[in-house]
């Protein structure tokens, strides 16, 4: 037994030597290369980037080759929640989705432009009233049931009126779909409808098979059993369960013939730092949210890349203007002035982001020539001396406690915006409840928060932050904004049917806008992801969403 | 046959202390700030959906009729369902539950090696160098923030060593053991820091005791001293913070699961607090409770074997 000092080493040696052991008996440690990868991806199918022909193919993609499959690994920051296109605002499970399904129309990878889907052709009507859109012919789901349009119409159906949708009103334009044929979908709108192209490339538009579209909507439905999809796109799922990774299996049938990788194993690793851990170890091919910190450290290793996607979405802060001395135009035009974003896009984006200048984020009718509020302490002094609280104010602000750029924000506004004598009161707080915090009426003066289009068109941003007042569900993104006039314009570009004009007048709706400054305009950021070198072909499209079809993965 | 009665007494006021737990659980978590509903629909919901919602969910009900709904259904066995998952709580729950109890003994099992060796390794060579060394390496260990400890590990061992994989759970036992070893070790360490304290100076007042002198009087060697004589009885102090450490191991290992990605309760519960899905925080909070009970039911039935004096009213 143990003798003397000798003894005690003699243990401990023991016990070194069973953690080498343990270590020895697992799995083979992963190096740099993914481990189930094998060779280059199945020559059958052509690893094309090309844009789908409107004339599609009908024969099923070749399958892989006789190797192993090709399974790509991808770690996230959060897990799926229900998987129904239009049940939910839950970005992790639509991502997932947009690899699924697919809708009529879809947005470009760039994100400025939308491409035919699961439609191949669409016109409308002289009045603008109805729309018409041709299927493209051989589409099959995952299972090989053919596409009808009676799938269509079930799903669109539901989503602009099922018991559980939360997706109305996007779709409160459509007065009827009809089915003349399996292969035409005819929708009738109550009013010319512009943005009618872009809300049926946005997910809730997304097309499920008419039966399991259906039977959500029974009474106790189980929602695991959406797991087992059968959608049109490049993969479909089997099942899911919290805990697991979500496995997407490449689907024979998809009408663009081009997914390279057979199998995409999606797990969830929450914290930032472990998921890069990871792509460094070898362990996942691509992740996703990397610290924008690490994004030029991560360049500057050998084997991987990180990058900074453009994507339309900004970050500002939410001023409750019924709030005195928030009411005054003066004090929130002063605040804009006083805040440095160049600043905050060094400390806190590490400068990967842009000064936000148009109150909308980065997409289709922006205002490109916006002035903004360039950095003018002078000005703001100015202004803050000519409102109804020269001598400054106390502003409390309601801060989620797990975002941890949106904290740094609201630490530099606080200095900032001493210097015009307005004491900014943080107050870090878990993030439902100061989501209760800015819903309720009660004390709310002020949030930081962030915005990303759903859909390629400003109708949505311009609805939801801009539009006070009666049929504003969401209070103008919360501010009690509320300016007739304005939303008697919004109304009026939203039929607008002549794309100059309503450019024109998108943009004059912005410029009123910035000038009674309800935000706190701040930046215009980006989405991050990295993946190894033998990874190719891995974007995030101008609306976040990633999309594997077009990936291919080299050992 | 008195120990037997103590057990049984002790189970009975288990179901007493659960009761209450349920009740505190419940005010808690139901009083604080922020709607499920709200948080699960997102800023898009307008008023509607929300109450929509909460009908289909049970929400809009009394309290004191969810509170029965929860109670009777665990009584029967059944969690309730999960609001932001929709699945069964029982599901949720009881499938992590060996995954935190397995992180937990893996990490105990450590703790308690450490413990042991370095302990009476510090405790032997009392003042002397290998003592100092000892207490300041684990006095940097436990005032390392374990996050940041973990993450140490983690490019030690997984990016330069390749000894062990980087974070994750495994799918077969000895990938469990393998995936666990980490994340086991990052904890182990810290509780062993404070173990190690506490058996140390046990240990060196058990010396004092008068038996010890005696003991060394007849002339027996040093370590049939340490091991037969004084370690049992140093260790009635040290067993008693294991049984603390083992309770806190169940669900307060947040920071290492989310480090490690590990798929334990810790997480669960606090991903369950900030989306506010109260079946699934409440019926942590029972199982918890369940847990500590037990195991610090176990500790005070190991005093009597620790020492034969103690007996049960």
């Amino acid at each position: 037994m143990l003798t003397g000092r000798r003894g005690w080493f003699g243990l401990f040696s023991q016990v070194l030597g069973a953690m080498l052991l343990v270590s020895a008996c697992g799995p083979n440690a992963p190096t740099t290369a993914p481990p189930a990868a094998t060779t280059a991806p199945a020559a059958g199918v052509a690893a094309t980037t090309a844009p789908a022909a409107a004339a599609a193919t009908t024969a099923p993609a070749t399958a892989a080759s006789n190797t192993a499959p090709v399974v790509l690994k991808m770690a996230r920051n959060a897990e799926p929640g229900i998987f129904v296109p239009w049940l939910i605002d839950d970005n992790t499970a639509l991502f997932t989705m947009g690899n699924v399904y697919d809708g009529l129309v879809r947005v470009t990878k760039d994100g400025a432009n939308l491409e035919p889907a699961l439609a191949t052709k669409w016109d409308t009507s002289p009045d603008g009233l109805t729309w018409t859109f041709t299927l493209r012919p051989g589409v099959k789901f995952s299972d090989g049931t053919p596409l009808t349009s009676n799938d269509v119409k079930v799903s669109l159906d539901l989503a602009r009126g099922g018991t559980r949708t939360v997706w109305k009103d996007n779709y409160k334009a459509i007065k009827e779909i009809q089915t003349p044929d399996p292969s035409t979908v005819k929708i009738l709108l109550n009013q010319p409808h512009a943005p009618l192209l872009s809300e049926l490339a946005m997910f809730p538009a997304w097309v499920m098979q008419a039966d399991m579209a259906k039977a959500t909507e029974a009474p106790g439905y189980d929602d695991a059993n959406n797991w087992a999809s059968k959608g049109t796109g490049a993969y479909y799922t089997t099942s899911w369960k919290k805990g697991d990774p979500v496995i997407l299996k490449r689907n024979p049938n998809y009408w663009k013939n081009t997914p390279a990788v057979d199998e995409v194993d999606i797990e969830y690793i929450p914290d930032d730092n472990t998921r890069v851990l990871k792509l460094q170890g070898g362990e996942d091919d691509v992740v996703d949210f990397v610290p924008f910190s690490q994004l030029d450290s991560l360049n500057q290793q050998p084997g991987v890349h990180a990058m900074n996607f453009p994507i339309q979405q900004t970050t500002f802060v939410i001023l409750n203007v019924t709030k005195p001395p928030l009411d005054d135009k003066n004090v929130r035009q002063a605040l804009n002035y006083a805040t440095d974003k160049d600043a905050i896009i060094k400390s806190v984006f590490f400068g990967q982001a842009q000064v936000m200048n148009a109150p909308i984020p980065m997409g289709t009718y922006v205002d490109k020539n916006s002035p903004g509020y360039p950095y003018n302490l002078d000005k703001a002094k100015s202004l803050m001396a000519a409102s109804s609280v020269p001598s400054g104010f106390t502003l409390p602000m309601v801060v989620a406690n797990n975002n941890q750029d949106r904290i740094n924000t609201a630490i530099i506004l606080k200095d900032e915006w001493s210097k015009i004598g307005v004491n900014v009161d943080v107050q870090q707080v878990d993030s439902a409840t100061a989501r209760a915090a800015y819903h309720g009426e009660g004390n709310f003066n002020s949030t930081p928060s962030a915005w990303t289009n759903d859909m390629n068109d400003p109708t949505e941003i311009v609805n939801y932050a801009m539009r006070g007042g009666e049929g504003s569900g969401s209070f103008a993104y919360w501010t009690r904004y509320n300016n007739p006039e304005l939303s008697a314009k919004i109304t009026a570009a939203d039929l607008e049917q002549d794309p100059a004009k309503r450019e024109a007048d998108y943009v004059a709706i912005q410029r009123t806008y910035l000038d009674d400054a309800p935000l706190v305009f701040i930046a215009n950021l980006g989405a991050t992801a990295a993946w190894r070198d033998n990874v190719k072909g891995f974007t995030i499209d101008g609306l976040s969403y990633y999309r594997f079809e077009d990936v291919t993965l080299n050992k | 046959m008195r120990r037997a009665a103590y057990v049984r007494n002790r189970l009975l006021l288990m179901v007493f202390v659960l009761f209450g737990v349920t009740i505190v659980i419940f005010g808690m978590v139901h009083f604080l700030p922020g709607d499920p509903a709200a948080v699960l629909l997102g800023d898009r919901a307008t008023a509607q959906n929300i109450a929509d919602l909460h009908e289909q969910l049970g929400l809009n009900r009394s309290m004191p009729e969810q509170y029965w709904m929860f109670v009777s259904g665990l009584v029967q066995g059944q969690m309730g369902t999960s609001l932001a998952f929709r699945q069964p709580v029982n599901q949720l729950v009881l499938s992590r539950v060996p995954i935190s109890i397995g992180l937990a003994v893996y990490a105990m099992v450590l703790a308690a090696i450490f413990t042991l060796v370095f302990g009476l390794l510090a405790a032997a060579n009392k003042g002397g160098w290998i003592d100092q060394v000892i207490r300041v390496v684990f006095l940097l260990i436990l005032t390392t923030p374990s996050f940041w400890f973990g993450i140490l590990l983690i490019l030690t061992f997984s990016l330069a060593l390749h000894w062990f994989p980087v974070a994750g759970f495994g799918t077969t036992l000895p990938e469990h053991l393998w995936y666990l070893f980490l994340p086991a070790l990052a904890l182990g360490l810290q509780l062993a820091a404070v173990l190690i304290r506490n058996l140390r100076s046990s240990v060196i007042l058990t010396m004092r005791s008068d038996y010890v002198r005696t003991a060394h009087a007849k002339g027996l060697p040093e370590r049939m001293v340490l091991m037969k004589h004084v370690l049992r009885n140093a260790l009635m102090s040290t067993v008693t913070i294991f049984g603390l450490q083992f309770g806190y191991l169940i669900a307060g290992t947040l920071v290492i699961e989310t480090v490690f990605a590990v798929p334990g309760l810790g997480q669960l519960l606090f991903t369950s607090i900030t989306s506010r899905d109260y079946p699934v925080v409440q019926s942590i909070t029972v199982v918890a409770a369940v847990m500590v009970i037990v195991v610090n039911l176990l500790v005070d039935l190991s005093y009597s074997f620790l020492d034969p004096r103690v007996t049960y009213e």
